[in-house]
Protein backbone atom coordinates (compact mmCIF):
# COMPACT_ATOMS: atom_id res chain seq x y z
CA UNK A 1 0.00 0.00 0.00
CA UNK A 2 1.56 3.47 -1.26
CA UNK A 3 1.55 6.08 1.46
CA UNK A 4 -1.60 7.96 -0.53
CA UNK A 5 -3.57 5.00 -0.10
CA UNK A 6 -2.70 4.91 3.56
CA UNK A 7 -3.75 8.54 4.06
CA UNK A 8 -7.01 7.83 2.13
CA UNK A 9 -7.57 4.58 4.31
CA UNK A 10 -7.39 6.95 7.22
CA UNK A 11 -10.11 9.27 5.48
CA UNK A 12 -12.39 6.39 4.93
CA UNK A 13 -11.85 5.26 8.46
CA UNK A 14 -12.78 8.53 9.86
CA UNK A 15 -16.05 8.44 7.82
CA UNK A 16 -17.43 5.22 8.71
CA UNK A 17 -16.58 6.13 12.39
CA UNK A 18 -18.68 9.21 11.40
CA UNK A 19 -21.98 6.86 10.49
CA UNK A 20 -21.73 4.87 13.38
CA UNK A 21 -22.57 7.90 14.92
CA UNK A 22 -25.28 9.19 13.11
CA UNK A 23 -29.05 7.58 12.52
CA UNK A 24 -29.54 5.73 9.21
CA UNK A 25 -31.12 8.49 7.28
CA UNK A 26 -28.31 11.26 7.88
CA UNK A 27 -25.08 8.58 7.40
CA UNK A 28 -22.67 9.56 4.27
CA UNK A 29 -22.31 7.50 1.31
CA UNK A 30 -18.47 6.39 1.50
CA UNK A 31 -16.12 6.54 -0.85
CA UNK A 32 -12.95 8.04 -2.69
CA UNK A 33 -14.62 10.76 -4.59
CA UNK A 34 -17.08 11.55 -1.82
CA UNK A 35 -18.03 15.23 -1.09
CA UNK A 36 -17.13 16.88 2.38
CA UNK A 37 -17.55 20.38 2.92
CA UNK A 38 -17.81 21.76 -0.65
CA UNK A 39 -20.64 22.96 -3.08
CA UNK A 40 -22.43 19.37 -2.94
CA UNK A 41 -22.01 18.99 0.41
CA UNK A 42 -22.21 15.62 2.51
CA UNK A 43 -20.87 17.07 6.27
CA UNK A 44 -22.35 19.74 8.76
CA UNK A 45 -19.91 21.33 10.75
CA UNK A 46 -20.52 19.20 13.61
CA UNK A 47 -20.10 15.95 11.44
CA UNK A 48 -16.77 17.51 9.65
CA UNK A 49 -14.94 18.32 12.90
CA UNK A 50 -15.19 14.92 13.92
CA UNK A 51 -14.15 13.84 10.60
CA UNK A 52 -10.86 16.41 11.19
CA UNK A 53 -10.47 14.90 14.90
CA UNK A 54 -9.95 11.55 13.88
CA UNK A 55 -8.21 11.89 10.63
CA UNK A 56 -5.66 14.07 12.91
CA UNK A 57 -5.15 11.69 15.50
CA UNK A 58 -4.46 8.56 13.09
CA UNK A 59 -2.06 10.76 11.39
CA UNK A 60 -0.26 11.47 14.55
CA UNK A 61 -0.25 8.03 15.58
CA UNK A 62 0.68 7.05 12.12
CA UNK A 63 3.51 8.64 11.25
CA UNK A 64 4.12 10.57 14.59
CA UNK A 65 3.89 14.07 13.22
CA UNK A 66 1.47 16.02 14.21
CA UNK A 67 -0.76 17.65 11.73
CA UNK A 68 -3.28 20.41 11.61
CA UNK A 69 -5.80 20.24 9.49
CA UNK A 70 -7.61 23.44 9.69
CA UNK A 71 -4.42 25.95 10.15
CA UNK A 72 -4.20 29.56 7.66
CA UNK A 73 -2.72 27.45 5.27
CA UNK A 74 -5.27 25.30 4.82
CA UNK A 75 -7.49 28.24 4.86
CA UNK A 76 -5.85 30.08 2.53
CA UNK A 77 -5.90 27.65 -0.56
CA UNK A 78 -8.04 28.06 -3.63
CA UNK A 79 -9.52 25.12 -3.73
CA UNK A 80 -10.65 24.03 -0.39
CA UNK A 81 -8.92 20.70 0.79
CA UNK A 82 -12.10 19.42 2.25
CA UNK A 83 -13.77 19.70 -1.01
CA UNK A 84 -13.98 15.67 -1.39
CA UNK A 85 -12.35 12.75 0.06
CA UNK A 86 -9.98 13.37 -2.94
CA UNK A 87 -8.94 16.69 -2.06
CA UNK A 88 -8.44 16.12 1.21
CA UNK A 89 -6.30 13.28 0.97
CA UNK A 90 -4.28 15.11 -1.89
CA UNK A 91 -3.67 17.74 0.73
CA UNK A 92 -2.63 15.51 3.38
CA UNK A 93 0.00 13.57 1.63
CA UNK A 94 1.59 17.19 0.40
CA UNK A 95 1.69 18.11 4.40
CA UNK A 96 3.26 14.30 5.02
CA UNK A 97 5.78 14.52 2.59
CA UNK A 98 7.23 18.50 4.30
CA UNK A 99 7.04 16.91 7.41
CA UNK A 100 7.97 13.39 7.44
CA UNK A 101 8.87 12.59 3.80
CA UNK A 102 8.35 8.91 2.79
CA UNK B 1 -22.45 41.27 6.19
CA UNK B 2 -21.61 41.45 9.78
CA UNK B 3 -21.77 44.35 11.73
CA UNK B 4 -18.99 45.74 12.97
CA UNK B 5 -20.84 48.32 15.48
CA UNK B 6 -20.12 49.04 18.56
CA UNK B 7 -22.54 46.92 20.64
CA UNK B 8 -25.43 48.00 22.72
CA UNK B 9 -25.36 47.21 26.37
CA UNK B 10 -27.24 44.23 27.55
CA UNK B 11 -29.80 44.60 29.65
CA UNK B 12 -30.14 41.37 32.42
CA UNK B 13 -32.90 40.38 32.85
CA UNK B 14 -34.34 41.29 29.88
CA UNK B 15 -34.77 40.20 25.81
CA UNK B 16 -32.33 38.74 23.86
CA UNK B 17 -30.22 40.64 21.88
CA UNK B 18 -30.10 39.65 18.01
CA UNK B 19 -26.67 38.47 16.90
CA UNK B 20 -25.72 38.65 13.40
CA UNK B 21 -23.06 36.41 11.64
CA UNK B 22 -21.93 36.20 8.23
CA UNK B 23 -23.85 32.58 7.66
CA UNK B 24 -26.45 32.69 10.74
CA UNK B 25 -28.16 35.48 13.01
CA UNK B 26 -29.47 34.18 16.02
CA UNK B 27 -33.06 35.54 16.95
CA UNK B 28 -35.04 35.50 20.14
CA UNK B 29 -37.05 31.97 20.56
CA UNK B 30 -40.92 32.94 20.45
CA UNK B 31 -44.09 30.92 20.95
CA UNK B 32 -44.35 31.21 16.82
CA UNK B 33 -41.41 28.91 16.95
CA UNK B 34 -43.11 26.49 19.26
CA UNK B 35 -43.72 24.32 16.07
CA UNK B 36 -40.35 24.06 13.97
CA UNK B 37 -38.54 23.56 17.51
CA UNK B 38 -41.01 20.92 18.69
CA UNK B 39 -40.31 18.90 15.44
CA UNK B 40 -36.82 19.29 15.75
CA UNK B 41 -36.89 17.93 19.50
CA UNK B 42 -38.69 14.80 17.95
CA UNK B 43 -36.19 14.28 15.34
CA UNK B 44 -33.17 12.21 15.25
CA UNK B 45 -30.55 14.41 16.46
CA UNK B 46 -32.02 15.56 19.84
CA UNK B 47 -32.65 11.71 21.07
CA UNK B 48 -29.22 12.50 22.79
CA UNK B 49 -30.50 15.67 24.41
CA UNK B 50 -32.46 15.36 27.41
CA UNK B 51 -36.30 15.24 27.27
CA UNK B 52 -38.39 17.08 24.81
CA UNK B 53 -41.90 18.77 25.50
CA UNK B 54 -44.67 16.18 25.06
CA UNK B 55 -46.81 18.29 23.14
CA UNK B 56 -47.07 21.09 21.08
CA UNK B 57 -49.04 23.15 23.48
CA UNK B 58 -46.56 22.13 26.18
CA UNK B 59 -43.39 23.43 23.55
CA UNK B 60 -45.42 26.28 23.56
CA UNK B 61 -46.02 26.94 26.81
CA UNK B 62 -42.21 26.29 27.66
CA UNK B 63 -40.99 28.98 25.84
CA UNK B 64 -43.79 31.70 27.00
CA UNK B 65 -42.04 30.93 30.73
CA UNK B 66 -38.43 31.38 29.79
CA UNK B 67 -37.32 33.74 32.60
CA UNK B 68 -35.56 37.02 31.58
CA UNK B 69 -32.10 35.52 32.76
CA UNK B 70 -32.01 33.26 30.10
CA UNK B 71 -31.39 33.89 26.09
CA UNK B 72 -32.91 31.60 24.50
CA UNK B 73 -32.00 31.62 20.08
CA UNK B 74 -33.59 30.00 16.99
CA UNK B 75 -30.65 29.73 14.46
CA UNK B 76 -31.86 31.10 11.47
CA UNK B 77 -29.52 30.95 7.96
CA UNK B 78 -28.69 34.49 6.54
CA UNK B 79 -31.39 34.66 3.64
CA UNK B 80 -32.60 31.55 4.93
CA UNK B 81 -34.39 28.95 7.20
CA UNK B 82 -34.35 28.80 10.63
CA UNK B 83 -31.85 25.58 11.42
CA UNK B 84 -31.75 25.18 15.05
CA UNK B 85 -31.62 26.28 18.54
CA UNK B 86 -29.03 27.81 20.84
CA UNK B 87 -29.45 29.16 24.22
CA UNK B 88 -27.16 30.49 27.21
CA UNK B 89 -28.81 30.39 30.25
CA UNK B 90 -28.20 30.59 34.34
CA UNK B 91 -26.41 34.01 33.61
CA UNK B 92 -24.51 34.77 36.67
CA UNK B 93 -23.26 37.67 36.77
CA UNK B 94 -22.00 37.83 40.01
CA UNK B 95 -19.74 34.87 39.43
CA UNK B 96 -19.07 35.91 35.58
CA UNK B 97 -20.73 32.53 34.51
CA UNK B 98 -23.42 31.17 32.21
CA UNK B 99 -24.53 27.67 30.94
CA UNK B 100 -24.13 26.70 27.07
CA UNK B 101 -27.35 24.91 26.32
CA UNK B 102 -30.25 23.65 24.40
CA UNK B 103 -28.09 23.81 21.28
CA UNK B 104 -29.50 21.26 18.42
CA UNK B 105 -29.11 21.40 14.32
CA UNK B 106 -32.69 20.31 13.75
CA UNK B 107 -32.60 20.83 10.08
CA UNK B 108 -29.70 18.67 8.93
CA UNK B 109 -29.99 19.15 5.51
CA UNK B 110 -30.05 23.29 5.39
CA UNK B 111 -27.44 23.55 7.73
CA UNK B 112 -25.04 21.06 5.23
CA UNK B 113 -21.93 22.90 4.10
CA UNK B 114 -22.47 26.29 5.79
CA UNK B 115 -20.66 26.72 9.23
CA UNK B 116 -24.07 26.93 10.86
CA UNK B 117 -23.59 25.64 14.22
CA UNK B 118 -19.92 27.21 14.27
CA UNK B 119 -20.75 30.47 13.99
CA UNK B 120 -23.93 30.57 16.00
CA UNK B 121 -21.38 29.04 18.94
CA UNK B 122 -18.94 32.00 18.10
CA UNK B 123 -21.86 34.19 18.15
CA UNK B 124 -22.85 32.73 21.53
CA UNK B 125 -19.20 33.47 23.15
CA UNK B 126 -18.99 36.39 21.38
CA UNK B 127 -21.66 37.87 23.47
CA UNK B 128 -20.52 36.01 26.79
CA UNK B 129 -17.14 36.58 26.73
CA UNK B 130 -16.91 40.34 24.96
CA UNK B 131 -20.32 41.69 25.54
CA UNK B 132 -21.41 40.18 28.94
CA UNK B 133 -17.73 40.16 29.98
CA UNK B 134 -18.03 36.44 31.34
CA UNK B 135 -15.11 34.11 32.69
CA UNK B 136 -16.54 30.49 32.13
CA UNK B 137 -19.73 29.50 30.25
CA UNK B 138 -19.52 25.36 30.94
CA UNK B 139 -22.17 22.60 29.62
CA UNK B 140 -23.47 19.49 30.01
CA UNK B 141 -23.30 16.89 27.37
CA UNK B 142 -25.29 13.45 27.60
CA UNK B 143 -22.22 10.95 27.55
CA UNK B 144 -22.99 9.03 24.23
CA UNK B 145 -23.64 12.36 22.53
CA UNK B 146 -20.30 11.46 21.03
CA UNK B 147 -20.30 13.67 17.99
CA UNK B 148 -20.98 17.06 19.81
CA UNK B 149 -18.50 15.88 22.80
CA UNK B 150 -16.00 15.67 20.09
CA UNK B 151 -16.96 18.89 18.40
CA UNK B 152 -16.59 20.80 21.87
CA UNK B 153 -13.71 19.58 22.51
CA UNK B 154 -12.10 20.88 19.39
CA UNK B 155 -13.30 24.36 20.10
CA UNK B 156 -11.67 24.48 23.14
CA UNK B 157 -13.83 23.34 25.74
CA UNK B 158 -11.91 21.05 28.62
CA UNK B 159 -13.81 17.92 30.63
CA UNK B 160 -14.22 18.83 34.02
CA UNK B 161 -16.26 16.07 35.37
CA UNK B 162 -18.76 13.50 34.84
CA UNK B 163 -22.08 13.30 36.59
CA UNK B 164 -23.29 9.85 37.34
CA UNK B 165 -26.96 9.24 35.86
CA UNK B 166 -27.72 12.72 35.43
CA UNK B 167 -30.41 12.28 32.58
CA UNK B 168 -33.57 9.94 31.74
CA UNK B 169 -33.35 9.29 28.49
CA UNK B 170 -35.61 6.55 26.91
CA UNK B 171 -35.93 5.64 30.55
CA UNK B 172 -32.72 4.95 30.88
CA UNK B 173 -29.98 6.92 33.65
CA UNK B 174 -27.30 7.97 31.68
CA UNK B 175 -23.81 10.14 32.47
CA UNK B 176 -23.53 14.13 31.72
CA UNK B 177 -19.94 15.06 30.58
CA UNK B 178 -19.31 18.27 32.41
CA UNK B 179 -17.24 20.64 30.01
CA UNK B 180 -15.98 24.37 30.58
CA UNK B 181 -14.67 26.83 28.72
CA UNK B 182 -12.82 29.90 30.30
CA UNK B 183 -12.48 33.30 28.90
CA UNK B 184 -8.45 32.91 27.93
CA UNK B 185 -9.02 29.45 26.44
CA UNK B 186 -11.61 31.17 24.36
CA UNK B 187 -9.47 33.77 23.00
CA UNK B 188 -6.53 31.08 22.52
CA UNK B 189 -7.92 27.83 21.17
CA UNK B 190 -11.95 28.26 20.35
CA UNK B 191 -11.98 31.72 18.13
CA UNK B 192 -8.46 30.51 15.69
CA UNK B 193 -10.72 27.22 15.06
CA UNK B 194 -13.66 28.73 14.48
CA UNK B 195 -12.48 31.73 12.61
CA UNK B 196 -10.67 28.25 10.27
CA UNK B 197 -13.92 26.83 10.28
CA UNK B 198 -15.84 29.67 9.18
CA UNK B 199 -13.08 30.06 6.60
CA UNK B 200 -13.82 26.76 4.92
CA UNK B 201 -17.45 28.34 4.82
CA UNK B 202 -16.11 30.96 2.50
CA UNK B 203 -14.17 28.80 0.18
CA UNK B 204 -17.40 26.68 -0.76
CA UNK B 205 -19.29 30.19 -1.12
CA UNK B 206 -16.35 31.41 -3.59
CA UNK B 207 -16.41 27.90 -5.33
CA UNK B 208 -20.09 27.66 -6.06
Amino acid sequence: MNRRDEILAIVLSALESLNEELDEAARVEIGPTTPLFGADATLDSLSLVSVIVDVETALTMKWDAPISLTDDRAMSREVSPFDDVGTLTDYILELLQETSPA
Amino acid sequence: MHDESPSPPIQLPGAAPELVGEFVVLRALTVDDAAITHEWRLGGRAKRLNGAAASLEDQRRWISNRPGSEFNYVIQLIDGPPVGTLSLVDIDMTNRRAESARFLIGDEAAAKGAPAAVEAMKLLYELAFDRLGLERVYGLIAQQNHLMIKWQKYLGMKEEGRLRRHFLMDGEFVDAISLGLLAEEYRAQTLPRMKALLAMGRQRTAED
